[in-house]
């Protein structure tokens, strides 16, 4: 496959041979193992949805595909746009709620992330790398820790969000299982996991934008200081703009990662109450691993594949702009 | 704002912002510095507290727990609970531990070496149908790991490697963000150390071992750190993969194990806090380089 093209330069044809031993002991084994493993699974991937698939049936001689795991077109498909049976309702509930999701982080992770970064960068510099490296405790701590710890904050009755409630007198809540409280339309226990999901979630972004702004020209700024601009005009007429390529990148990250939102949700509330805060990555483990429905849930996660590519080309459009400054 | 000027022709070092607001009147500058202050210890103490309520948690008695409303800090401190998980017989712990760190330390060595190998290789070799592979690996990072989930189970079932811990290893030898990262840092290392060392007759995989390899001291450590912590903290695919409780990794087995505790949340404070403090205690110590990495790079 990898062939030596020549390198600039006369050498001696014994190094040149080398070369070419040495690009093909690295690119065989490579492609053999990316091509079975990778390649296959796409492959693989993209077949089952087409197909009634469980791998306790016997199919087909051609990777189970066929005979008791018979074709069935796109009525996965249909089923998931039009269909009536639960497992298509729970999957645009599931749909809807990933969408809930990854809207409801986003605005409020920039809006937490963006400020922060900001006041973060001007303090001195060693107060500054403590800051950041505490803000970032979260990130590294294992999901489903997270998880449990925050299912502990929630806790009706051990938890320290309701102790401080009844300190002023409130009645507790029942943060991730009540399913008739709302807030501005959206389930308590979705914004709960948010929540959960944005604390873990936001030294990272926070970070990002500490370098970015450690990266734009401070003459810049300084400009706009002297042509009368206060701090916060500065903010917003000079530093936001000059920030888009960083701006672009972390919508796209943080829209990919909440997408396929699992682990904190799985262990906090399961999807419950009553399936509010049932996401897609959920529906698909369920689908998949628990009912052996594998052609529902491979249908399911090449959705997943397409909202993710959509959004992401959708971002790259509204947020293009010239890449330099 | 005037006085700017003079100051840094001076020599006066420009400071960011906050205190670029002392021209105005003292009083306004220390409220202003007061507030940045305040606002950013009030983040301080959100992002700590979690961590802190877990702690205490994990320290108070069951009757300390059970108690409405809640103490904050424990009356008696106890390592009960943390006595109780380690004697808990359905949780061998050592052999947990052990699984997920032979799996996070096989991952770490295998992606160190094939993220360095081709990150060389995309970086310093031209040959034919480098942009397709490359391209290949661009795609395979941008499918969500998701959706070559359950191809990804039926070849371990047709390898008879379900439920293994060599499944978890086998399945993720080449990582498509290591290459990258490693392409950047070996396109710094000049050609003409390389060239050098093919004059003195080194071979091939010579060069790379002896000359590029302890070039990317940095880039190997922040790769490998955050390598660690991506498999320590790996919940859906082992979860996916294994099946017999003895073979889990710790995620799994601590979120099965809070199922089984669901009333007594001490006890499932301090198992958190076993799997949570190894990682805390990578971060101590790697903390540099993971921030950096983890920003240089998109990877989580």
């Amino acid at each position: 496959m990898g062939v030596l093209a020549r390198r600039t330069g006369k050498r001696r044809s014994g190094v040149f041979a080398g070369q070419r031993r040495f690009v093909l002991g690295v690119t065989i084994p490579t492609i053999i193992y990316s091509g079975g493993l990778s390649l296959l699974s796409i492959a693989w991937a993209f077949a089952l949805m087409f197909f009634e698939y469980s791998p306790g049936h016997t199919g087909g001689p051609l990777l189970g595909l066929g005979g008791n795991n018979p074709f069935v077109g796109l009525a996965h498909f249909r089923n998931m746009i039009e269909g009536t049976t639960l497992e298509s309702r729970l999957f645009r509930t599931s749909l809807n709620n990933t969408l809930i999701f990854a809207f409801g982080v986003l605005p409020l992770n920039l809006g937490l992330t963006l400020p922060l970064a900001a006041l973060i960068e001007s303090v001195p510099g060693r107060i500054k790398n403590a800051f950041r490296a505490i803000y970032f405790l979260p990130v590294v701590t294992s999901s489903v820790g997270v998880a449990l710890m925050w299912g502990h904050l929630y806790h009706p009755q051990e938890g320290l969000l309701n102790a401080v409630i009844r300190r002023f007198g409130g009645s507790p809540i029942f943060w991730l299982s009540d399913p008739r409280l709302k807030f501005l339309g959206v389930s308590v226990a979705m914004w709960a996991v948010i929540m959960a999901y944005l604390w873990q979630d936001y030294g990272y972004n926070m970070v990002i934008f500490v370098a970015a702004l450690q990266g734009i020209p401070k003459e810049l700024r300084e400009a706009a200081m002297i042509d009368g601009a206060n701090a916060w005009q500065v903010f917003r007429r000079v530093t936001v703009p000059l920030l888009r390529p960083t701006l672009l990148f972390v919508c796209v990250m943080t829209m990919l990662s909440s997408f396929q939102v699992f682990d904190i949700i799985q262990v906090m509330t399961n999807g419950e109450p009553r399936n509010q805060t049932r996401v897609l990555v959920l529906d698909i483990y369920v689908n998949a691993f628990r009912y052996q429905r594998m052609g529902w849930a491979a249908a399911a996660s090449f959705v997943l594949l397409l909202v993710v590519v959509v959004v992401t080309v959708v971002q790259m459009r509204l947020l293009r702009t010239e890449w330099e400054y | 704002m005037a006085t700017t000027i003079p100051q840094r022709a001076a020599g006066f070092k420009p400071e960011p912002d906050v205190r670029r607001s002392t021209e105005r009147p003292g009083a306004r500058r220390d409220l202003g510095v007061f507030l940045l202050y305040f606002l950013l210890s009030l983040g301080l103490s959100m992002t700590l507290m979690p961590f802190l309520w877990m702690i205490l948690s994990s320290l108070k008695t069951a009757t300390e727990m059970a108690r409405i409303p809640p103490t904050f800090f424990p009356e008696e401190p106890t390592l009960a609970n943390y006595t109780r998980v380690i004697q808990d017989p359905r949780l061998p712990l050592l052999r947990l531990y052990g699984n997920s760190i032979f799996v996070a330390v096989s991952n770490v060595l295998t992606n160190l070496f094939t993220s360095s190998l081709l990150g060389y290789l995309f970086a310093k070799f031209e040959f034919r149908g480098k942009r397709a592979l490359f391209s290949f690996f661009l795609l395979t990072m941008m499918i969500p790991g998701q959706v070559t989930m359950i191809p990804g189970y039926l070849i371990l079932v047709k390898l008879h490697l379900l439920d293994t811990l060599w499944g978890l290893v086998l399945t993720s030898f080449v990582n498509a963000f290591g290459i990258f990262m490693m392409r950047q840092f070996v396109e710094t290392v000049p050609n003409e150390l390389l060239d050098a060392a093919r004059i003195d007759g080194a071979s091939e995989w010579q060069i790379y071992t002896r000359v590029v390899v302890p070039q990317l001291g940095p880039a190997l450590a922040t790769l490998g750190t955050l390598t660690f912590m991506g498999n320590w903290n790996s919940y859906l695919w082992p979860m996916v993969v294994i099946t017999t409780l003895e073979k889990r990794t710790l995620p799994v087995i601590l979120s099965w194990y809070s199922d089984q505790h669901g009333r007594r949340p001490h006890v499932e404070m301090a198992a958190t806090v076993m799997l949570v403090i190894p990682i805390l205690i990578v971060y101590f110590f790697f903390q540099r380089w993971i921030v950096q990495g983890m920003t240089m790079t998109g990877l989580k």
